[in-house]
């Protein structure tokens, strides 16, 4: 088996998942890890699959193989459904970002007037420490109108200086007049689970 | 990946809302420091504090910037120096309180308390001691706190501790006659004293307790506050119906579990920093005087016109309670006095009731029965007779005694001040107008002396 990671954008409505993943079980692949969300009626997810050395198949260019072949065959398939997905495959990562490193997770909040840079500003801050940014979600309108609330879910290695990254997020926040926190995700868990067992 | 609710709310809590970890409170037990030499004992607590506070500050502004949530204040609770310097005179009490200022000073706290005396059944000779030394000794310093703890549930009341506390307590405020009788905001008079409060002036480290300990003291009134106005806003529960006070109480209940959950990771994580063990979680909604961080704003958002209104002592009742329920769901580590508190010069809505007339010492009382603590920070006439102090005392510490809780007097006869004018004392410690004492005499009744007996536990009504 080859194992591959797969993405899917397009226009959101019932039956995507179920033609996206009927087309994997028809190839003989196993779905092993997926994600999806939706955006402003768009759907996006990424599926990791295993699949089978690669087969021959008429009905593929007899020069693709791998992932392209995989590839080809889900657009066809989903072509044929009716359902309108971009599909991008790749070979799995081997390795994931942050393996041998210790990470804490933090959450940055970014908040004030929404104005274009914002996220470029702070991500290149997260950039030049080598912070992974995890979960980024935009909540427009919070705080009032034409204001917005960033919520960067980001691994911090153990090697960052954490007072430093403050300062320059701090600075590049002021910057651009918001208002920046950073707070351990721990807390955040422990004032809105019940339980972490 | 956390939700929407999930940020935005904790956010708010620390923003709009004056969410902060009160006290990390430092417990460090004395009885290792015992001498008959002074000298020698002074060195040895001094010693020994700065070994175990060295770092406290730092650790907990760490701590504190690492989940974002400000500790706001860092203290200390000692052995009752009564017993640990029983060998010692008025003088030497005076001498250890001094040095204990000093050792809070280099630690950078602002407040260590323990400057205690435990005579609920009678007087050994360092507890005279120290209760003789109190005058001299909090007027010399700026950073101890005391306590007296006259009576319990098991041992009765001794009415000779009451009646030389409202000598006392006189005699205290005339030693700081010049800032207004502050030293009396740093002497209780407790009844059932509990051995881990990290909040002051009532914070000392029990006899039980471990050698050093972190006990953290948890605050939120605004939180509470503002999760009853949300609520009230919605106009209805999760099944549509109009509200009642039981969504209130549940308000209060899951508010309370949310700020508890944040003084049990801090104090946990400071805890294991310093390398010493975890004591308690203190959920007391401790109000200052900003608006917004006050007990009293919480009665007005449930109906009431003002805090000392008819229906306060049933709200106070409901408040305390849920506090406790949220409090004891989010932590088996729930100690201290855990409840509500209702400091009249720190919490700018009960100040302003007070000052009205709409809450009087009578109301305080009665609502004193169903909170966590008692009679605290008011401001009275410094030409109240000691029998009268004494008295009053003696209510408090019967409401405690009967009811098997903790109650306790804090009050401050201003100098040279009558019923209406205003003292500040500043900071924290908030101003007030000063209040009327009840009328009639006590004088006969307290020079009687001797103990009231504890209660009896069966034919309760």
């Amino acid at each position: 088996m080859e194992k591959y990671t797969a993405s899917f954008l397009g226009r959101d409505c019932p039956g995507v998942v179920a033609a996206v993943s009927r087309l994997f079980g028809d190839m003989g692949c196993n779905i092993e890890a997926m994600a999806q969300t939706m955006l402003s009626g768009a759907f996006a997810a990424i599926f990791v699959v295993s699949a089978p050395k690669e087969q021959p198949d008429a009905s593929v260019d007899k020069d693709a193989c791998g992932a392209d072949c995989l590839r080809l065959r889900l657009e066809e398939g989903l072509e044929r459904a009716g359902v309108d997905l971009s599909v991008l495959v790749r070979p799995a990562i081997a390795e994931q970002w942050g393996a041998g490193l210790n990470c804490e997770p933090f959450v940055v909040t970014v908040d004030g007037p929404d104005r274009p840079g914002l996220i470029g500003g702070m991500s290149r801050v997260f950039g030049r420490h080598g912070v992974n940014i995890e979960n980024l979600k935009a909540i427009l309108g919070e705080g009032g109108e034409g204001k917005a609330l960033f919520v960067f879910e980001v691994m911090v290695p153990d090697t960052v200086d954490l007072g430093r990254l403050r300062r320059e997020l701090a600075l590049e926040a002021g910057n651009l007049n918001l208002r920046v926190s950073v707070q351990h995700r721990d807390i955040f868990e422990a004032v809105h689970r019940v339980s972490s067992f | 990946m956390l939700s929407e609710r999930e940020v935005t709310s904790t956010l708010n809590m620390l923003r709009n809302e004056h969410l902060d970890v009160r006290t990390v409170t430092l417990g460090v037990s004395l009885f290792d420091c015992v001498s008959h030499d002074l000298e020698l004992f002074v060195a040895n607590v001094r010693a020994k504090i700065r070994r175990h506070a060295a770092q406290l500050v730092a650790v907990c502004d760490e701590v504190g910037d690492r989940y974002g949530i400000p500790v706001v204040n860092k203290r200390i609770s000692v052995s009752p120096i009564a017993v640990v310097g029983a060998p010692f005179g008025p003088d030497g009490m005076i001498e250890v309180c001094e040095a204990l200022d000093e050792a809070a000073k280099d630690a950078g706290v602002d407040f260590l308390g323990g400057f205690s005396a435990l005579v609920e059944k009678g007087f050994a000779k360092g507890d005279r001691a120290l209760i003789e030394a109190l005058p001299d000794a909090l007027s010399r310093t700026e950073r101890v706190c005391a306590s007296i703890n006259v009576a319990s549930s098991r041992s009765g009341i001794n009415m000779d501790a009451v009646a030389l506390m409202g000598e006392q307590i006189l005699r205290v405020a005339d030693a700081t006659a010049e800032r207004g009788g502050i030293g009396c905001a740093k002497l209780v008079v407790f009844a059932n004293i509990p051995q881990d409060v990290p909040f002051m002036a009532g914070a000392y480290l029990g006899v039980g307790e471990p050698d050093v300990v972190i006990n953290v003291g948890v605050s939120g009134p605004g939180v509470v506050k503002k999760a009853i106005d949300r609520a009230l806003e919605r106009g209805c529960n999760a099944q549509g119906r109009p509200l009642t006070l039981l969504d209130m109480a549940e308000v209060i209940k899951a508010t309370a579990y949310k700020v508890t959950r944040v003084g049990e990771i801090i104090g946990s994580e400071v805890a294991s920093r310093l390398g010493i063990p975890f004591g308690v979680a203190d959920l007391s909604l401790a109000p200052t005087p900003a608006v917004g961080d006050s007990v009293g704003e919480i009665f007005q958002s449930l109906g009431l016109s003002s805090i000392g209104a008819p229906g306060s002592t049933a709200v106070l009742a409901m408040l305390n309670d849920a506090v406790k329920k949220g409090g004891g769901f989010a932590s088996s580590s729930v100690g201290g006095l855990s409840g509500a508190f209702i400091p009249v010069s720190e919490d700018s809505s009960i100040e302003a009731a007070a000052r009205s007339g709409q809450l009087t010492i009578e109301k305080l009382e009665a609502m004193t029965s169903v909170c966590s603590v008692g009679l605290d920070m008011i401001a009275i006439p410094g030409d109240t007779p000691a029998s009268t102090l004494s008295a009053i005392i003696a209510d408090e510490m019967a409401i405690g005694v009967i009811n098997h809780k903790t109650t306790a007097v804090r009050v401050i006869p201003v100098p040279g001040k009558g019923v209406g004018e205003e003292v500040s004392f500043g900071g924290l410690l908030g101003k007030a107008a000063i209040m009327a004492v009840p009328g009639g005499n006590a004088q006969r009744f307290i020079a009687l002396g001797g103990r009231i007996p504890a209660p009896i536990h069966s034919l309760k009504n």
